[in-house]
Protein backbone atom coordinates (compact mmCIF):
# COMPACT_ATOMS: atom_id res chain seq x y z
CA UNK A 1 0.00 0.00 0.00
CA UNK A 2 1.32 3.21 -1.14
CA UNK A 3 2.45 5.62 1.75
CA UNK A 4 -0.17 8.55 0.70
CA UNK A 5 -2.92 5.66 0.65
CA UNK A 6 -1.95 4.43 4.46
CA UNK A 7 -1.85 8.28 5.69
CA UNK A 8 -5.25 8.35 3.44
CA UNK A 9 -7.47 5.88 5.13
CA UNK A 10 -6.68 6.51 8.72
CA UNK A 11 -7.38 10.59 7.74
CA UNK A 12 -9.91 9.66 5.69
CA UNK A 13 -11.42 7.04 8.84
CA UNK A 14 -10.82 10.35 11.32
CA UNK A 15 -12.97 12.28 9.22
CA UNK A 16 -15.65 9.92 8.88
CA UNK A 17 -16.44 9.47 12.52
CA UNK A 18 -16.50 13.45 13.07
CA UNK A 19 -18.86 13.86 9.81
CA UNK A 20 -21.33 10.49 10.98
CA UNK A 21 -21.31 12.62 14.45
CA UNK A 22 -22.09 16.58 13.19
CA UNK A 23 -24.62 14.15 11.11
CA UNK A 24 -26.51 12.29 13.61
CA UNK A 25 -26.55 15.48 15.89
CA UNK A 26 -27.98 17.48 12.93
CA UNK A 27 -30.40 14.62 12.61
CA UNK A 28 -31.58 14.46 16.41
CA UNK A 29 -31.92 17.74 17.45
CA UNK A 30 -31.27 20.44 14.64
CA UNK A 31 -28.12 21.40 16.15
CA UNK A 32 -24.97 21.84 13.13
CA UNK A 33 -21.94 21.03 16.14
CA UNK A 34 -19.11 22.69 15.88
CA UNK A 35 -17.70 21.50 19.56
CA UNK A 36 -17.10 18.88 16.82
CA UNK A 37 -13.84 20.48 17.00
CA UNK A 38 -12.53 20.65 19.97
CA UNK A 39 -13.76 17.15 21.11
CA UNK A 40 -11.81 15.85 18.26
CA UNK A 41 -8.96 17.84 19.73
CA UNK A 42 -9.75 16.23 23.31
CA UNK A 43 -10.01 12.39 21.91
CA UNK A 44 -6.03 13.16 20.72
CA UNK A 45 -4.74 14.57 23.50
CA UNK A 46 -6.86 11.35 25.91
CA UNK A 47 -4.77 9.32 23.78
CA UNK A 48 -1.34 11.23 23.96
CA UNK A 49 -2.17 11.34 27.43
CA UNK A 50 -2.00 7.62 27.89
CA UNK A 51 0.75 6.80 25.81
CA UNK A 52 2.89 9.50 27.72
CA UNK A 53 1.70 8.52 30.76
CA UNK A 54 1.53 4.45 30.31
CA UNK A 55 3.22 3.42 26.98
CA UNK A 56 1.45 1.29 24.79
CA UNK A 57 -0.37 2.12 21.34
CA UNK A 58 -2.68 4.57 20.58
CA UNK A 59 -5.43 1.26 19.97
CA UNK A 60 -5.27 1.08 23.63
CA UNK A 61 -6.53 4.57 24.76
CA UNK A 62 -9.18 4.72 22.15
CA UNK A 63 -12.25 3.21 24.07
CA UNK A 64 -10.87 6.11 27.12
CA UNK A 65 -11.37 8.68 24.15
CA UNK A 66 -14.85 7.73 23.54
CA UNK A 67 -15.75 7.66 26.85
CA UNK A 68 -14.54 11.98 27.33
CA UNK A 69 -15.85 12.67 24.41
CA UNK A 70 -19.11 11.28 25.16
CA UNK A 71 -18.87 12.88 28.86
CA UNK A 72 -18.54 15.79 27.06
CA UNK A 73 -21.48 15.77 24.73
CA UNK A 74 -23.85 14.92 28.00
CA UNK A 75 -22.26 18.23 29.52
CA UNK A 76 -22.89 20.03 26.18
CA UNK A 77 -26.73 18.63 25.89
CA UNK A 78 -27.66 19.66 29.56
CA UNK A 79 -25.71 22.43 30.29
CA UNK A 80 -26.76 23.93 26.57
CA UNK A 81 -28.42 21.92 23.82
CA UNK A 82 -31.32 21.08 25.94
CA UNK A 83 -32.55 24.55 27.92
CA UNK A 84 -32.50 25.55 24.05
CA UNK A 85 -34.44 22.92 22.30
CA UNK A 86 -37.00 23.43 25.63
CA UNK A 87 -37.43 26.70 24.91
CA UNK A 88 -38.04 26.20 20.96
CA UNK A 89 -34.46 27.93 20.28
CA UNK A 90 -34.01 28.16 16.21
CA UNK A 91 -31.24 26.19 14.51
CA UNK A 92 -28.99 29.43 14.13
CA UNK A 93 -29.20 29.71 18.25
CA UNK A 94 -28.51 26.03 18.51
CA UNK A 95 -25.21 26.43 16.06
CA UNK A 96 -23.73 29.22 17.93
CA UNK A 97 -24.30 27.90 21.51
CA UNK A 98 -22.06 24.75 20.33
CA UNK A 99 -19.63 27.61 18.81
CA UNK A 100 -19.61 28.99 22.39
CA UNK A 101 -19.05 25.64 24.04
CA UNK A 102 -16.54 24.93 21.43
CA UNK A 103 -14.53 28.18 23.04
CA UNK A 104 -14.54 26.78 26.04
CA UNK A 105 -13.63 23.38 25.49
CA UNK A 106 -10.58 25.15 23.11
CA UNK A 107 -9.35 26.68 26.48
CA UNK A 108 -8.99 23.94 28.58
CA UNK A 109 -7.13 22.17 25.94
CA UNK A 110 -5.15 25.58 25.66
CA UNK A 111 -4.60 25.13 29.98
CA UNK A 112 -4.53 21.38 29.25
CA UNK A 113 -1.25 21.61 27.07
CA UNK A 114 0.57 24.31 29.06
CA UNK A 115 0.20 22.03 32.11
CA UNK A 116 1.40 19.20 30.49
CA UNK A 117 4.19 21.29 29.52
CA UNK A 118 5.19 22.55 32.46
CA UNK A 119 4.82 19.97 35.37
CA UNK A 120 6.18 17.05 33.10
CA UNK A 121 8.28 19.02 30.25
CA UNK A 122 6.55 17.18 27.71
CA UNK A 123 5.53 18.85 24.12
CA UNK A 124 2.01 18.59 23.68
CA UNK A 125 1.74 21.17 21.24
CA UNK A 126 3.44 19.73 17.91
CA UNK A 127 2.87 15.72 18.36
CA UNK A 128 3.25 12.88 15.86
CA UNK A 129 1.66 9.87 16.82
CA UNK A 130 1.96 8.08 13.57
CA UNK A 131 5.36 6.05 14.05
CA UNK A 132 3.13 4.74 17.38
CA UNK A 133 1.52 1.36 16.03
CA UNK A 134 1.94 -2.45 16.40
CA UNK A 135 4.58 -3.99 15.35
CA UNK A 136 3.93 -5.85 12.03
CA UNK A 137 2.92 -4.55 8.76
CA UNK A 138 -0.56 -5.48 6.92
CA UNK A 139 -0.52 -5.24 2.91
CA UNK A 140 2.83 -3.42 3.36
CA UNK A 141 1.60 -0.80 5.24
CA UNK A 142 1.43 -0.03 8.98
CA UNK A 143 -1.97 -1.63 10.76
CA UNK A 144 -3.19 1.47 11.58
CA UNK A 145 -3.62 1.85 7.84
CA UNK A 146 -6.27 -1.06 7.59
CA UNK A 147 -7.11 -1.21 11.35
CA UNK A 148 -8.40 2.56 11.72
CA UNK A 149 -10.96 1.97 8.46
CA UNK A 150 -12.07 -1.62 10.25
CA UNK A 151 -12.84 0.05 13.62
CA UNK A 152 -14.88 2.82 11.76
CA UNK A 153 -16.57 0.62 10.02
CA UNK A 154 -17.38 -1.83 13.22
CA UNK A 155 -18.30 1.16 14.54
CA UNK A 156 -20.70 1.43 11.87
CA UNK A 157 -21.91 -1.39 11.72
CA UNK A 158 -22.73 -1.27 15.67
CA UNK A 159 -24.44 2.09 15.00
CA UNK A 160 -26.77 -0.21 12.47
CA UNK A 161 -27.68 -2.44 14.14
CA UNK A 162 -28.44 -0.50 17.10
CA UNK A 163 -30.66 1.77 15.33
CA UNK A 164 -32.11 -0.97 12.97
CA UNK A 165 -32.20 -4.04 15.90
CA UNK A 166 -33.13 -2.38 19.18
CA UNK A 167 -36.13 -0.96 20.26
CA UNK A 168 -34.38 2.28 21.90
CA UNK A 169 -32.69 2.44 18.69
CA UNK A 170 -35.85 2.19 16.40
CA UNK A 171 -37.42 4.90 19.13
CA UNK A 172 -34.40 6.75 18.48
CA UNK A 173 -35.27 6.75 14.42
CA UNK A 174 -38.66 7.34 15.28
CA UNK A 175 -38.55 10.57 17.24
CA UNK A 176 -35.44 11.70 14.63
CA UNK A 177 -38.14 11.46 11.93
CA UNK A 178 -41.52 12.71 13.91
CA UNK A 179 -41.14 13.78 17.61
CA UNK A 180 -44.73 15.08 17.84
CA UNK A 181 -45.43 11.46 17.13
CA UNK A 182 -42.98 9.88 19.05
CA UNK A 183 -43.81 11.92 22.17
CA UNK A 184 -47.50 10.62 21.81
CA UNK A 185 -46.05 6.92 21.73
CA UNK A 186 -44.73 7.06 24.98
CA UNK A 187 -40.88 7.94 23.91
CA UNK A 188 -39.11 9.97 25.99
CA UNK A 189 -37.43 12.51 23.59
CA UNK A 190 -35.50 13.94 25.88
CA UNK A 191 -33.47 10.69 26.72
CA UNK A 192 -32.84 9.97 22.90
CA UNK A 193 -31.68 13.34 22.60
CA UNK A 194 -29.30 12.80 25.28
CA UNK A 195 -28.16 8.92 23.68
CA UNK A 196 -27.42 11.25 20.19
CA UNK A 197 -25.23 13.41 22.14
CA UNK A 198 -23.27 10.52 24.06
CA UNK A 199 -23.05 8.30 21.07
CA UNK A 200 -22.75 11.78 18.72
CA UNK A 201 -19.77 12.66 21.22
CA UNK A 202 -17.58 9.98 21.41
CA UNK A 203 -17.49 9.53 17.85
CA UNK A 204 -16.13 12.74 17.46
CA UNK A 205 -13.80 12.04 19.73
CA UNK A 206 -12.56 8.90 18.79
CA UNK A 207 -12.43 10.26 15.08
CA UNK A 208 -10.18 13.49 16.50
CA UNK A 209 -7.88 10.43 18.17
CA UNK A 210 -7.81 8.44 14.26
CA UNK A 211 -7.16 11.91 12.70
CA UNK A 212 -3.71 12.48 14.83
CA UNK A 213 -2.59 8.83 13.67
CA UNK A 214 -2.08 10.76 10.29
CA UNK A 215 -1.40 14.33 10.83
CA UNK A 216 0.15 16.24 13.74
CA UNK A 217 -1.62 17.16 16.76
CA UNK A 218 -1.87 20.07 18.33
CA UNK A 219 -4.26 22.21 20.62
CA UNK A 220 -5.87 23.48 17.29
CA UNK A 221 -6.32 20.88 15.05
CA UNK A 222 -9.89 20.27 15.45
CA UNK A 223 -10.40 23.51 14.59
CA UNK A 224 -8.03 23.01 11.18
CA UNK A 225 -10.61 20.37 9.96
CA UNK A 226 -14.00 20.92 11.35
CA UNK A 227 -14.38 22.57 7.48
CA UNK A 228 -13.76 18.98 6.44
CA UNK A 229 -15.93 17.37 8.96
CA UNK A 230 -19.03 19.83 7.93
CA UNK A 231 -17.76 18.94 4.04
CA UNK A 232 -18.36 15.64 4.74
CA UNK A 233 -21.72 15.73 6.88
CA UNK A 234 -23.24 17.75 3.87
CA UNK A 235 -21.55 15.56 1.39
CA UNK A 236 -23.59 12.88 2.60
CA UNK A 237 -26.98 14.94 2.41
CA UNK A 238 -26.75 15.65 6.20
CA UNK A 239 -30.26 13.99 6.35
CA UNK A 240 -28.69 9.97 6.43
CA UNK A 241 -26.06 8.51 8.70
CA UNK A 242 -24.90 6.26 7.17
CA UNK A 243 -24.19 9.13 4.06
CA UNK A 244 -22.90 11.46 6.22
CA UNK A 245 -20.10 8.92 7.13
CA UNK A 246 -19.68 8.25 3.63
CA UNK A 247 -19.08 11.47 2.76
CA UNK A 248 -16.21 12.27 5.27
CA UNK A 249 -14.69 8.92 3.85
CA UNK A 250 -14.96 10.58 0.10
CA UNK A 251 -13.82 13.85 1.80
CA UNK A 252 -10.77 12.48 3.85
CA UNK A 253 -9.45 10.16 1.00
CA UNK A 254 -10.03 12.78 -1.81
CA UNK A 255 -7.82 15.20 -0.09
CA UNK A 256 -4.64 13.10 -0.11
CA UNK A 257 -5.65 11.66 -3.61
CA UNK A 258 -6.06 14.74 -4.79
CA UNK A 259 -3.12 16.43 -3.41
CA UNK A 260 -1.10 12.93 -4.03
CA UNK A 261 -1.50 13.20 -7.98
CA UNK A 262 -1.85 16.92 -8.37
CA UNK A 263 1.35 17.29 -6.45
CA UNK A 264 2.85 14.70 -8.85
CA UNK A 265 1.70 17.07 -12.01
CA UNK A 266 2.00 20.24 -10.91
CA UNK A 267 4.60 20.42 -8.19
CA UNK A 268 4.73 20.56 -4.66
CA UNK A 269 2.93 24.24 -4.38
CA UNK A 270 -0.18 22.05 -4.53
CA UNK A 271 0.19 21.23 -0.81
CA UNK A 272 -0.98 24.43 0.39
CA UNK A 273 -4.60 24.12 -1.78
CA UNK A 274 -5.03 20.67 0.19
CA UNK A 275 -8.45 21.52 1.82
CA UNK A 276 -9.45 23.19 -1.65
CA UNK A 277 -9.78 19.46 -3.01
CA UNK A 278 -11.71 17.99 -1.07
CA UNK A 279 -13.97 21.01 -0.70
CA UNK A 280 -14.41 21.36 -4.42
CA UNK A 281 -15.85 17.79 -4.86
CA UNK A 282 -18.08 18.24 -2.75
CA UNK A 283 -19.60 21.40 -4.52
CA UNK A 284 -19.47 19.57 -7.52
CA UNK A 285 -21.07 16.76 -6.10
CA UNK A 286 -23.60 18.88 -5.05
CA UNK A 287 -24.46 20.48 -8.48
CA UNK A 288 -25.16 17.11 -9.65
CA UNK A 289 -26.70 15.77 -7.11
CA UNK A 290 -28.08 18.44 -4.29
CA UNK A 291 -29.30 16.01 -2.02
CA UNK A 292 -25.49 14.49 -1.53
CA UNK A 293 -24.51 11.12 -1.72
CA UNK A 294 -27.28 9.59 0.49
CA UNK A 295 -29.70 11.32 -2.74
CA UNK A 296 -27.83 9.75 -5.75
CA UNK A 297 -30.60 7.24 -7.07
CA UNK A 298 -28.00 4.36 -7.12
CA UNK A 299 -30.68 1.54 -7.25
CA UNK A 300 -32.32 3.56 -10.61
CA UNK A 301 -28.67 3.44 -12.23
CA UNK A 302 -28.01 -0.36 -11.23
CA UNK A 303 -31.65 -1.22 -13.13
CA UNK A 304 -30.98 1.06 -16.16
CA UNK A 305 -27.41 -0.80 -16.12
CA UNK A 306 -29.29 -3.91 -16.13
CA UNK A 307 -31.68 -3.09 -18.81
CA UNK A 308 -28.88 -1.91 -20.87
CA UNK A 309 -27.26 -5.39 -20.22
CA UNK A 310 -30.33 -7.58 -21.11
CA UNK A 311 -30.82 -5.12 -24.31
CA UNK A 312 -27.18 -5.63 -25.53
CA UNK A 313 -27.34 -9.65 -24.94
CA UNK A 314 -31.03 -9.64 -26.39
CA UNK B 1 -63.09 11.53 31.11
CA UNK B 2 -61.85 14.94 29.48
CA UNK B 3 -62.88 18.37 30.97
CA UNK B 4 -61.19 21.42 29.14
CA UNK B 5 -62.10 24.83 31.48
CA UNK B 6 -61.46 28.19 30.31
CA UNK B 7 -58.31 27.52 28.20
CA UNK B 8 -56.08 30.51 26.66
CA UNK B 9 -53.29 28.65 24.37
CA UNK B 10 -51.63 28.96 21.17
CA UNK B 11 -48.49 29.19 19.26
CA UNK B 12 -45.56 31.21 20.71
CA UNK B 13 -47.33 34.34 21.97
CA UNK B 14 -50.28 33.65 19.33
CA UNK B 15 -53.05 33.05 21.41
CA UNK B 16 -55.33 30.63 19.48
CA UNK B 17 -57.83 29.82 21.82
CA UNK B 18 -59.90 31.59 24.14
CA UNK B 19 -62.14 30.74 27.25
CA UNK B 20 -62.72 27.24 25.72
CA UNK B 21 -64.76 24.98 27.57
CA UNK B 22 -64.71 21.49 26.42
CA UNK B 23 -66.18 18.18 28.00
CA UNK B 24 -65.64 14.59 26.62
CA UNK B 25 -67.73 12.36 28.34
CA UNK B 26 -66.82 8.88 28.78
CA UNK B 27 -67.31 6.26 26.45
CA UNK B 28 -68.80 8.58 24.13
CA UNK B 29 -68.07 10.11 20.47
CA UNK B 30 -67.35 13.72 20.91
CA UNK B 31 -66.40 15.56 17.28
CA UNK B 32 -65.05 19.04 16.99
CA UNK B 33 -65.88 20.92 13.90
CA UNK B 34 -65.39 24.59 12.41
CA UNK B 35 -64.31 26.31 9.88
CA UNK B 36 -60.51 26.43 8.78
CA UNK B 37 -58.39 28.20 11.61
CA UNK B 38 -60.99 27.71 13.99
CA UNK B 39 -58.67 25.97 16.67
CA UNK B 40 -59.26 22.78 16.38
CA UNK B 41 -55.85 21.47 15.75
CA UNK B 42 -54.59 23.92 18.41
CA UNK B 43 -57.31 22.19 20.81
CA UNK B 44 -55.53 18.67 20.61
CA UNK B 45 -52.13 20.20 20.48
CA UNK B 46 -52.71 22.02 23.76
CA UNK B 47 -54.34 18.81 25.48
CA UNK B 48 -50.87 16.30 24.14
CA UNK B 49 -48.78 19.26 25.95
CA UNK B 50 -47.30 20.28 22.27
CA UNK B 51 -48.66 23.84 22.26
CA UNK B 52 -48.38 26.67 24.88
CA UNK B 53 -50.94 27.31 27.52
CA UNK B 54 -51.19 31.05 28.49
CA UNK B 55 -54.28 30.13 31.26
CA UNK B 56 -56.80 27.09 32.22
CA UNK B 57 -57.21 24.20 32.70
CA UNK B 58 -57.31 20.54 31.23
CA UNK B 59 -58.53 17.83 33.69
CA UNK B 60 -58.43 14.39 32.60
CA UNK B 61 -59.37 11.47 34.75
CA UNK B 62 -60.04 13.90 37.69
CA UNK B 63 -56.30 15.22 37.84
CA UNK B 64 -54.91 18.54 36.15
CA UNK B 65 -52.73 17.79 33.16
CA UNK B 66 -51.54 20.90 32.30
CA UNK B 67 -48.03 20.95 32.12
CA UNK B 68 -47.20 17.50 31.60
CA UNK B 69 -44.78 16.19 28.85
CA UNK B 70 -46.37 14.45 25.65
CA UNK B 71 -44.89 10.96 26.46
CA UNK B 72 -46.08 11.79 30.09
CA UNK B 73 -49.82 12.14 28.54
CA UNK B 74 -49.65 9.40 26.34
CA UNK B 75 -48.48 7.09 29.16
CA UNK B 76 -51.80 7.88 31.12
CA UNK B 77 -53.46 6.74 28.24
CA UNK B 78 -54.25 9.05 25.49
CA UNK B 79 -53.44 8.22 22.28
CA UNK B 80 -53.06 10.81 19.82
CA UNK B 81 -53.21 10.50 16.10
CA UNK B 82 -52.16 14.08 14.20
CA UNK B 83 -53.44 15.45 11.07
CA UNK B 84 -50.33 15.15 9.14
CA UNK B 85 -47.37 12.99 9.93
CA UNK B 86 -49.49 10.65 12.00
CA UNK B 87 -47.14 7.14 10.75
CA UNK B 88 -43.56 7.19 10.66
CA UNK B 89 -42.83 6.89 7.14
CA UNK B 90 -39.33 5.21 7.03
CA UNK B 91 -40.29 2.46 9.59
CA UNK B 92 -41.83 -0.44 8.62
CA UNK B 93 -46.15 -1.09 9.47
CA UNK B 94 -44.74 -3.87 12.00
CA UNK B 95 -42.23 -0.79 13.64
CA UNK B 96 -44.81 1.42 13.52
CA UNK B 97 -46.84 -0.47 15.32
CA UNK B 98 -44.23 -1.73 17.32
CA UNK B 99 -43.21 1.69 18.81
CA UNK B 100 -46.80 2.74 19.41
CA UNK B 101 -46.83 -0.07 22.14
CA UNK B 102 -43.63 1.00 23.50
CA UNK B 103 -44.36 1.00 26.74
CA UNK B 104 -45.78 -2.12 26.41
CA UNK B 105 -43.69 -5.23 27.27
CA UNK B 106 -42.03 -7.02 24.09
CA UNK B 107 -44.32 -9.42 23.97
CA UNK B 108 -47.62 -7.67 25.28
CA UNK B 109 -47.06 -5.12 22.45
CA UNK B 110 -46.18 -8.23 19.84
CA UNK B 111 -49.79 -10.24 20.87
CA UNK B 112 -51.50 -6.46 20.48
CA UNK B 113 -49.96 -6.22 17.04
CA UNK B 114 -51.04 -9.56 16.36
CA UNK B 115 -54.74 -8.51 17.63
CA UNK B 116 -54.56 -5.31 15.47
CA UNK B 117 -53.52 -6.38 12.51
CA UNK B 118 -56.50 -8.97 12.49
CA UNK B 119 -58.64 -6.32 12.68
CA UNK B 120 -57.53 -4.28 10.00
CA UNK B 121 -56.25 -7.26 7.56
CA UNK B 122 -54.92 -4.57 5.22
CA UNK B 123 -52.33 -3.84 7.54
CA UNK B 124 -51.44 -7.22 7.67
CA UNK B 125 -50.26 -7.56 3.85
CA UNK B 126 -47.94 -4.72 4.05
CA UNK B 127 -46.57 -5.29 7.45
CA UNK B 128 -42.52 -5.49 6.17
CA UNK B 129 -43.59 -2.89 4.59
CA UNK B 130 -42.69 0.87 4.88
CA UNK B 131 -45.13 3.06 5.88
CA UNK B 132 -44.22 5.73 3.58
CA UNK B 133 -44.70 3.59 0.67
CA UNK B 134 -49.14 3.02 1.72
CA UNK B 135 -52.07 5.01 0.57
CA UNK B 136 -53.56 7.53 2.13
CA UNK B 137 -56.28 5.38 3.20
CA UNK B 138 -54.32 2.67 4.57
CA UNK B 139 -52.02 5.40 6.23
CA UNK B 140 -55.57 6.44 8.17
CA UNK B 141 -55.92 2.49 8.87
CA UNK B 142 -52.23 2.22 10.45
CA UNK B 143 -52.93 5.88 12.61
CA UNK B 144 -55.34 4.32 14.29
CA UNK B 145 -54.02 0.83 15.05
CA UNK B 146 -51.42 2.94 16.52
CA UNK B 147 -53.76 4.50 18.35
CA UNK B 148 -54.92 1.41 19.58
CA UNK B 149 -51.40 0.10 20.49
CA UNK B 150 -51.39 1.79 23.95
CA UNK B 151 -54.85 -0.09 25.26
CA UNK B 152 -56.08 4.18 25.75
CA UNK B 153 -58.61 5.48 27.74
CA UNK B 154 -59.36 8.55 25.09
CA UNK B 155 -58.18 8.22 21.00
CA UNK B 156 -57.69 11.97 19.72
CA UNK B 157 -57.81 11.76 15.92
CA UNK B 158 -57.37 14.69 14.04
CA UNK B 159 -58.94 15.59 10.77
CA UNK B 160 -58.01 11.33 9.75
CA UNK B 161 -60.47 11.95 6.60
CA UNK B 162 -58.24 14.41 4.90
CA UNK B 163 -57.27 13.94 1.76
CA UNK B 164 -59.09 10.65 1.58
CA UNK B 165 -61.46 9.79 -1.16
CA UNK B 166 -64.99 10.29 -0.22
CA UNK B 167 -65.72 6.53 0.19
CA UNK B 168 -62.14 5.66 1.84
CA UNK B 169 -63.19 8.52 4.55
CA UNK B 170 -66.27 6.78 4.81
CA UNK B 171 -65.05 3.68 5.80
CA UNK B 172 -62.55 5.91 8.26
CA UNK B 173 -65.43 6.97 10.28
CA UNK B 174 -66.84 3.42 10.15
CA UNK B 175 -63.97 2.07 11.75
CA UNK B 176 -63.75 4.53 14.40
CA UNK B 177 -67.46 4.08 15.57
CA UNK B 178 -67.32 0.66 15.53
CA UNK B 179 -64.28 0.59 17.49
CA UNK B 180 -66.13 3.06 20.11
CA UNK B 181 -68.86 0.84 20.10
CA UNK B 182 -66.83 -2.90 20.61
CA UNK B 183 -64.07 -1.33 22.62
CA UNK B 184 -65.56 1.53 24.82
CA UNK B 185 -63.05 3.86 24.00
CA UNK B 186 -63.72 7.60 24.28
CA UNK B 187 -62.83 9.29 21.20
CA UNK B 188 -62.63 13.04 20.81
CA UNK B 189 -62.27 13.68 17.31
CA UNK B 190 -61.48 17.12 14.70
CA UNK B 191 -63.31 16.74 11.30
CA UNK B 192 -63.31 19.23 8.43
CA UNK B 193 -66.23 16.80 6.97
CA UNK B 194 -68.39 17.85 9.35
CA UNK B 195 -71.47 16.23 8.03
CA UNK B 196 -70.07 12.42 8.29
CA UNK B 197 -68.52 13.07 11.55
CA UNK B 198 -71.46 14.56 13.31
CA UNK B 199 -73.27 11.68 11.93
CA UNK B 200 -71.35 9.03 14.37
CA UNK B 201 -70.52 11.66 17.05
CA UNK B 202 -72.71 11.92 20.52
CA UNK B 203 -71.79 15.10 21.19
CA UNK B 204 -70.74 18.22 18.92
CA UNK B 205 -68.78 21.55 19.60
CA UNK B 206 -68.49 24.17 16.91
CA UNK B 207 -65.19 26.30 17.32
CA UNK B 208 -65.14 29.36 15.17
CA UNK B 209 -62.02 31.62 15.45
CA UNK B 210 -61.02 29.83 19.03
CA UNK B 211 -64.37 30.88 20.82
CA UNK B 212 -67.04 28.05 21.06
CA UNK B 213 -70.52 28.61 19.04
CA UNK B 214 -72.13 25.45 19.31
CA UNK B 215 -71.96 22.76 22.16
CA UNK B 216 -74.52 19.65 22.38
CA UNK B 217 -75.68 16.88 21.23
CA UNK B 218 -73.71 15.84 17.61
CA UNK B 219 -77.52 15.22 16.18
CA UNK B 220 -78.91 18.13 16.99
CA UNK B 221 -76.51 20.46 14.89
CA UNK B 222 -77.57 18.79 12.12
CA UNK B 223 -80.48 20.84 12.26
CA UNK B 224 -79.08 23.81 13.24
CA UNK B 225 -79.90 25.60 9.41
CA UNK B 226 -78.32 29.01 9.94
CA UNK B 227 -74.66 27.26 11.89
CA UNK B 228 -74.89 24.09 9.40
CA UNK B 229 -74.90 26.66 6.13
CA UNK B 230 -72.84 29.27 7.60
CA UNK B 231 -70.05 27.59 9.49
CA UNK B 232 -69.50 24.08 7.86
CA UNK B 233 -70.61 23.86 4.54
CA UNK B 234 -73.56 21.63 4.56
CA UNK B 235 -77.25 21.05 4.33
CA UNK B 236 -79.23 20.44 7.25
CA UNK B 237 -80.70 17.55 7.27
CA UNK B 238 -83.19 15.18 9.18
CA UNK B 239 -81.77 11.70 8.54
CA UNK B 240 -78.78 9.95 10.08
CA UNK B 241 -76.50 9.27 7.50
CA UNK B 242 -75.05 6.24 6.22
CA UNK B 243 -71.80 5.85 7.96
CA UNK B 244 -73.99 5.90 10.96
CA UNK B 245 -76.38 3.30 9.54
CA UNK B 246 -73.73 0.79 8.41
CA UNK B 247 -71.84 1.26 11.92
CA UNK B 248 -75.26 0.59 13.67
CA UNK B 249 -75.55 -2.25 11.86
CA UNK B 250 -72.21 -3.40 11.92
CA UNK B 251 -72.55 -3.20 15.89
CA UNK B 252 -76.15 -5.70 15.85
CA UNK B 253 -74.52 -8.11 13.56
Amino acid sequence: MAPWMASGLVYASGIALCAGSITLLYMSTRTFNFAAASLATIGFYVVYTGIQSLGGVPYYYYPFSFIVGALLGVICYYGLNRPLLKRGAVEITLMMSTLGYDLILLSFVQMYADYLTSAYKWFPRRVTLNHIDLDFQIFGARPSATLLPLIAIACLIILHLFLTRTKFGISMRATIENPILAGASGINSDRVYLVAWVIGGGMCSLGGAFIAQAQTGHPFMGATIIPLMFAGAILGGLHNLYGGILGGLVIGMTEYAGVFYLSQQFGPWVQGYRMGIPLLVMAITLIAFPRGLSGIPLKKYLDRMVDRKRGVSA
Amino acid sequence: MLKVEKLNSGYGKLKVLYDLDIEVPTKGITVIVGPNGAGKTTLLCSIMGINNIFSGNIIYDNEPVVGLLTHELARKGISYAPQMGNVFADLTVLDNLMMSGYMLPKEEAKDKSTELTDIFPVLKKFINRKAGTLSGGERRMLAIAMGLMKNPKLMLLDELSTDLAPIIAEKVMMEIARLNKELGITVLMVEQMAKRALEIGDTAYLLVSGETRYSGKADDLLHEPELCSMYLGIKPSDKKGKAFEIADQEGRE
